[in-house]
């Protein structure tokens, strides 16, 4: 097996220090050498490519020279930048190349495609996250009792014997006060019900029988008459009808582990000392909390 | 409680008298002559079907979403120290908790209904994709043994092998190298993140980025988002700012999304923001680039790709300001007018007329007199611009813009910009906004048409639905209708459309309706903020007060009294004894001449409830300066409705 980068180390053995770092001085990447800017066929081919996934056709000779230009304008700012140290101790770059070093994690947990068992066994630790949420289907009639007033109670009651008489054929579009939401919902989804009419009223909905009129429950618009015509329960899904969401949420679930354990990992390397401020000052600190 | 207090008895056998005349009304409607009202005309007969299901496509109800949020991905959010990335910024936004980069656990009140993570094109960057998954690299004994470690829950022990190898240069052959094409760029990671995230029915997850165009500390920036899945979007790279690639002119970026269309067939649409920090420069009439006077090329370009405007943020608010509106007593809400967005340069009062979008909306009416096309007829939006990769903005739950102002002691009071001429305080972050949108369904496409059709409004936060509509014959009893959009759309056209030429002797109406957030807050009023032209070719404005919660009554400058203000500033709480949760109205131009050309959107104003700057003053037992504003009055603000006169 070839390797570009022990090519040197293969000639030094045949040929001696001094073959080696005649050698090395030849191959050695120009833009190494201080004073001496290269920018390669490679790289003019990549910013040509670059150009075209932008803008979906090569660039013109002007276009790829004005690229070449800024590039050697960035590589003049960069080396000077860098020989006067300015890359050190600089948030912005220390935290890049943090962040480049944990995209490595991010990759090594991208190639395990799961198993069905494994899928199957995190669907079954975690099943709450995938359940398939209980669905109502009901209608709902409103009574804003900013406009009732003192009336409320005996309007609510009037208003419910009226819909009990009626059943589940009352004709709702004439009834109550009018609402910006809708009269009757199909199957809709317990977090659904949440989003539209908030927990509180979700939770009062689930206590209700259906197949005659309810209520009133309370929403945070007002109070509500409710006629639930079918109520299905929640449920664990099988895998198949998850499988996507499992296997994001599973994925997900080894990105993390895997970033902490290669942190883990690399901190074994280092003896880490904290020179903590003397118990004085950490007093102070803890005081100003 | 809430059930008890109330004054106004209209009474039930009353409500139930009025009946709901809606399947003839629509019959005296051919008028209009919208094309979405000949379509509305269509869909409901004079008879409604059986099933109340049965030819219902119009939306129901509002999704709410953000259309502009930055993660680990963007250069600056990472800087500031933000880890989260796109993945991460779409599990919250659909409920999940989170850890916060600042190590805090997080999560929403609710899921939001869709995301678009966008960030900066400008650096995205590449990262090392050293496990691309070529077949040969697992054919070598390093990447078996490698596969075998991942696959046996040893990916810390994997990667840190990996790594070793690749710094001592033993990598198998075919293991990609950096400066080689198996380099992965940062926008087919967003675009992964946000096809892997997409629900349709469920939650929408677009696949978008940013343009940062910021010539001289001056805010150009827009949001592209895509309505198609990633097969398309990577088809090409997004467009930057640095010449000669990209440009700062955004004349080249709509060159651009020409190309991207034609070329992709992937279909896009942009919305600019923070024009409080453009200096004069986000609603021009003298282009900045080029100083000369916007022309019609100028107008139809950016007619034809930004039907929105993202008009609040955390970033300060852009409806309005007190010196364009002087007679709006809300005008005065979140304001970011010391400079532009680096605070290299200061404010002057004669660049507010073209950073804000009421001004823009009426000088709009200006240019399309003179250019024949109005360049700046959008709609609203709200949404966060945070950069913490957490869409987070209720101002129990705010996250903050940065990593560095997500919940800490002293975010209030550290400096959010500073330069020499002015300083940004931490406090002076606005809790705000979302986008709503109303569509049919959750869906890339639904939402995405939505949004082209300016079907959408501003939230500060909450999640208040609202209702606007036009049209030449709403009558008061339609505010009794108990299916108010079903009215609307058979009478009107929505949010984002147009009247025309008006019907001898008639002036325009409008059906409003609004709806607290189901756990939010009260509604103090609605109100319509109407611009016109007149006939010597100066714009005006004018806001009314349309409806609004108890009986108070208009004092004599036909102002409605303040709703009053029940915020326990020490402990963080409001109660919902005043205000209401819903209103409906229906309101008739009482000024209204057919040859002049208008605007008219809606203004939704909750009751006071307590700002974040409260919430945090309780959480961390800090006393915040005598300036620091304690309350706020959320609101909403609509796409607007133009009435254009015949010829």
């Amino acid at each position: 097996m070839k390797r570009v980068l022990r090519e040197p180390l293969l000639h030094f053995l045949l040929l001696g220090t001094t073959i080696f770092v005649a050698y090395s001085l030849v191959t050695k990447p120009s833009n190494d050498e201080p004073g001496k800017i290269v920018i390669s066929q490679g790289q003019v081919a990549a910013m040509a490519e670059g150009f075209a996934r932008t803008w979906r056709r090569p660039p013109t000779g002007e276009e790829i020279e004005g690229l070449i230009k800024d590039r050697v304008q960035e590589e003049v700012y960069c080396r000077e930048a860098m020989a006067l140290g300015l890359d050190k101790d600089d948030t912005v770059i220390r935290r890049r190349l943090r962040q480049k070093i944990e995209f490595v994690t991010d990759d090594v947990t991208a190639l395990a495609g799961p198993t069905d068992d494994q899928l199957g066994a995190y669907l079954k630790t975690h099943a709450d996250a995938f359940r398939v949420q209980r669905q109502f289907t009901f209608s709902q009639v409103y009574l804003n009792p900013e406009r009732h007033g003192e009336n409320l109670a005996r309007d609510i009651a009037q208003l419910l014997a009226q819909l009990q008489q009626a059943g589940d054929k009352a004709d709702l579009s004439e009834l109550g006060d009018s609402f910006l939401l809708e009269h009757k919902f199909q199957s809709l989804p317990a977090g659904e019900i949440v989003k539209q009419f908030g927990e509180k009223f979700a939770i009062e909905l689930g206590k209700l029988s259906p197949g005659q009129w309810n209520g009133p429950i309370e929403s945070g618009y007002g109070v509500h008459l409710v006629w639930i015509s079918e109520r299905t329960e929640g449920r664990v899904p099988e895998l198949a009808e998850v499988r996507d969401a499992v296997r994001r949420e599973w994925a997900n679930a080894r990105r993390l582990e895997a970033k902490d354990k290669f942190y883990q990992e690399l901190l074994k390397r280092y003896v880490v000392t904290i020179e903590r401020p003397k118990p004085a000052e950490e007093k102070r600190i803890a005081a100003t909390k | 409680m809430i059930l008890t207090k109330h004054l106004l008895a209209a009474a039930l056998v009353c409500a139930l008298a009025l009946t709901t005349n809606g399947a003839q009304a629509e019959d005296t409607t051919t008028d209009v002559g919208t094309l979405d009202q000949e379509t509305a005309a269509k869909m409901f007969p004079a008879k409604p079907p059986y099933s109340p299901y049965a030819g219902r496509n119009f939306p129901t109800r509002p999704f709410f979403g953000d259309t502009h949020l930055h993660t680990s991905f963007s250069m600056d959010a990472g800087a500031f120290g933000c880890r989260l990335g796109p993945k991460d910024a779409y599990r919250f936004a659909k409920g999940a908790e989170v850890t916060a980069s600042s190590g805090q656990p997080v999560k929403l009140s609710r899921p939001l209904d869709f995301l678009v993570v966008s960030d900066h094109s400008d650096g995205f960057g590449f990262f090392p994709q050293l496990m691309s998954g070529d077949p040969g690299l697992l054919a070598t004994p390093q990447g078996r043994k490698w596969y075998d470690w991942i696959q046996a829950g040893k990916g810390g022990q994997a990667a840190l092998d990996i790594i070793t190898s690749f710094g001592k240069g033993q990598m198998p052959k075919g293991f990609p190298l950096p400066g080689t094409p198996a380099y992965r760029s940062a926008w087919q990671e967003t675009i992964k993140a946000a096809d892997e995230a997409n629900e349709p029915g469920r939650f929408t997850a677009f696949i978008g980025y940013e343009w940062t165009s910021n010539a001289g500390g001056n805010n150009l920036h827009r949001n592209i988002i895509f309505r198609d899945n990633g097969a398309k979007a990577s088809l090409i790279e997004p467009y930057t700012t640095q010449p000669p690639l990209g440009s700062p002119n955004p004349r080249d970026l709509w060159k651009w999304m020409v190309m991207c269309e034609e070329k992709t067939s992937a279909q896009i649409l942009a919305i600019a923001h923070n024009g409080n920090l453009s200096n004069g420069r986000m609603f021009p009439i003298i282009e900045s680039f080029t100083n000369k006077k916007i022309d019609r090329a100028y107008a139809e370009s950016r007619m034809r790709w930004e039907p929105l405007y993202e008009a609040t943020q955390i970033k300060g608010d852009g409806e309005t300001h007190p010196l364009l509106s002087p007679n709006d007593e809300f005008a005065n809400f979140e304001r970011w007018d010391k400079g532009n967005l680096d605070l290299t340069e200061l404010k002057k009062p004669e660049m507010l007329e073209f950073e804000y979008a009421r001004s823009a909306l009426k000088n709009g009416l200006k240019m399309e007199a003179e250019l024949g096309v109005n360049p700046y007829k959008f709609g609203m939006v709200g949404s966060t611009d945070a950069h913490t990769a957490l869409s987070a903005v209720e101002e129990d739950n705010f996250m903050g813009k940065t990593t560095s102002s997500e919940p800490s002691a002293d975010r209030t009071s550290h400096p959010f910009v500073k330069t020499s001429l002015a300083t940004i305080m931490g406090w002076e972050q606005t809790a705000s906004g979302y986008a709503a949108v109303w569509a049919q369904e959750d869906t890339r496409e639904s939402i995405f048409d939505a949004m082209k059709r300016r079907e959408t409004y501003a939230t500060t936060g909450p999640r208040m639905a609202v209702r606007f509509f036009g049209g030449f014959d709403f009558d008061a009893a339609d505010a009794n209708n108990r299916m108010p959009a079903k009215i609307g759309y058979s009478k009107g056209v929505p949010m984002g459309g147009d009247l025309t030429d008006a019907p001898k002797g008639k002036a325009p109406t409008f059906l409003v309706a609004a709806l607290k957030d189901p756990i939010g807050a009260n509604l103090d009023r609605y109100q319509i903020v109407k611009g016109w032209l007149d006939a010597k070719g100066e714009t005006h404005e004018q806001v009314y007060d349309v409806a609004w919660s108890g009986d108070r009554k208009p004092d004599a400058k036909g102002k409605i009294p303040s709703v009053g203000d029940t915020v326990d500033i020490a402990n963080a709480t409001w109660t919902n004894t005043i205000g209401a949760p819903e209103l409906i109205a229906v309101w008739k131009d009482p000024d209204f001449d057919p040859s002049l050309r208008s605007f008219y959107y809606g203004r939704v104003i909750e009751i006071p409830t307590p700002r974040w700057t409260a919430y945090d003053a309780k959480y961390f037992g800090v006393k915040m300066p005598k300036e620091v504003p304690m309350t706020t009055t959320e609101r909403a603000y609509t796409s607007p409705i133009w009435y254009t006169p015949a010829k």
